[in-house]
């Protein structure tokens, strides 16, 4: 088996009645000639590694060597603790989760890829507010995280997940359209729905150009991971409703990569543009490299 | 289809702070220490593009150098990878160019590396997600594809001749 489009991934799902999350179980067992346990344990490895980063990053109030992240997952921690969040509990948490993760990895602590390390923070986010607010239980959020992988494998062999080859609208897009699919499945929408959300998601973030500061990944990638939990939810939300995107989903991503193709080199993550080169930005850059070389 | 499996998606376990910048690179350090049978003495590091303008905030020298020193993506002492080579007396150079000439994509390196009296020249473009591919050794165009799910060892013993291949110094 194999699934190049989404539109394929769909009719898989309703010729063999399976969810999103079982097709690419079957398929990369198929592919691998792993069995289904060893890679669900495999599967399971990543959430634990998920759960530590945000379990590390929740509690650390120290910055990042470079001295321009850190500790921001403790103030939205304790915000979020005193009530007083307008998002609610959902996004709210997984702001607070996201945060902690894209903290741990400017710190170059352990976290995993989903699909890259910049946009590391989305999908557990979501996952582990999923957990904290509905109870769902972990072996549906490995569940999960097979829904998401099918999502990241049909953009990223259609597209591009990296910043370098396609502007932030190919990591975080691609990972807040994944952390929104997923949502979806784990609220028993059905395929279709989806990759509704997963379209709606993407739609949001095109365009999104990369421009690190420093080239580091941490301002603004830290925040857009935490703002793409919430337009995971958003758009969840919107599929779950019954709302469709009017652009088919691989049509979406078609137009991500003709935009990320059309993006000068300045903002793929070169740090030659954008915020990169604001005025704080070249500052920091300057102050930051003065002293290390 | 470069990407054939759920772990190049949701994966690799890795020290951040990029899967491009830092743990693809790692990969392709690791198959360079695997072709030569072990830690090399000397690597000439050529980055190109997105990789010159921004190694120091990735640690993208840290990452291909932790590779060469044998490292997986997601060992701590990544962090630690310039004091490390020094204390191995791995001595290395590294360069900057604009775009490689050799394969048309902005995260390119090529390294040429020497162990005892074997010399490699491996070019290796990290495509994202922690995915990385090598397009050429000594001269040859090859593609071989490194994800962080699959032993490189096993991958590097695919490519005996360039193992064996005993080059004199300045040859390369």
């Amino acid at each position: 088996m194999e699934i190049q489009s989404m539109k394929e991934l769909i009719e898989a799902c309703e010729s063999e009645q399976k969810t999103i999350g079982e097709i690419m179980l079957m398929m990369e067992a198929e592919k691998s000639g792993r069995n289904k346990e060893t890679i669900i344990s495999m599967m399971e490895e990543r959430l634990i590694k998920m759960k530590e980063a945000v379990d590390n990053g929740k509690k650390d109030t120290s910055a990042a060597p470079s001295g321009i992240s850190g500790g921001d997952a403790v103030k939205m921690s304790e915000y979020e603790r005193s009530g007083k969040s307008l998002t609610g509990d959902y996004i709210s948490n997984a702001m607070t989760f996201s945060l902690a993760t894209s903290e741990s990895n400017a710190r170059m602590g352990v976290i995993v890829a989903t699909p890259t390390a910049g946009a590391a923070g989305i999908l557990p986010g979501v996952l582990f507010s999923l957990h904290k607010n509905d109870g769902t239980f972990y072996k549906d959020l490995v569940m999960g995280l097979f829904t998401a992988s099918m999502l990241g494998y049909v953009i990223a062999n259609r597209s591009f997940i990296s910043g370098a080859a396609g502007g932030c609208q190919a990591e975080v897009g691609s990972a807040t359209a994944m952390a929104a699919g997923t949502i979806v499945e784990l609220k028993g929408g059905t395929p279709k729905q989806v990759v509704h959300a997963t379209a709606i998601a993407m739609k949001s973030l095109l365009g999104l150009v990369c421009d690190p500061v420093a080239g580091l990944v941490e301002v603004p990638c830290i925040k857009r991971n935490v703002i793409g939990t919430s337009i995971a939810f958003a758009a969840a939300d919107l599929a779950l409703a019954g709302v469709e995107s009017r652009i088919p989903c691989d049509e979406v991503i078609e137009a991500m990569y003709k935009i990320g193709k059309e993006m000068p080199r300045t903002l793929r993550e070169t740090a030659l543009g954008g915020l990169a080169m604001t005025e704080t930005g070249k500052r920091v850059k300057e102050e930051l490299f003065c002293r290390k070389t | 289809m470069e990407f054939q499996s759920c772990f190049d998606i949701i994966g690799p376990i890795m020290v951040g702070p990029s899967s491009s910048h830092t743990a693809g690179v790692v990969s392709i350090g690791r198959f360079i220490h695997e072709l030569l049978g072990g830690c090399p003495k000397e690597a000439n590091i050529i980055f190109y593009d997105s990789f010159a303008q921004t190694y120091q905030g990735h640690g993208t020298d840290k990452a291909l150098l932790g590779g060469l020193l044998g490292m997986d993506t997601d060992d701590p002492r990544i962090k630690y990878a310039l004091e490390l080579a020094y204390g191995q007396g791995l001595d290395y150079t590294l360069n900057f160019e604009d775009n490689c000439a050799h394969f048309e994509h902005p995260n390119t390196t090529i390294v040429t590396a020497r162990r005892g009296e074997n010399v490699v020249k491996v070019g290796g473009a990290s495509l994202g997600g922690g995915l990385s591919k090598v397009f050429i050794i000594d001269g040859k165009t090859v593609d071989i594809r490194l994800s962080t799910g699959e032993d490189l060892s096993v991958i590097a013993k695919k490519y005996p001749q360039y193992r064996m291949r005993k080059v004199l110094m300045g040859d390369v």
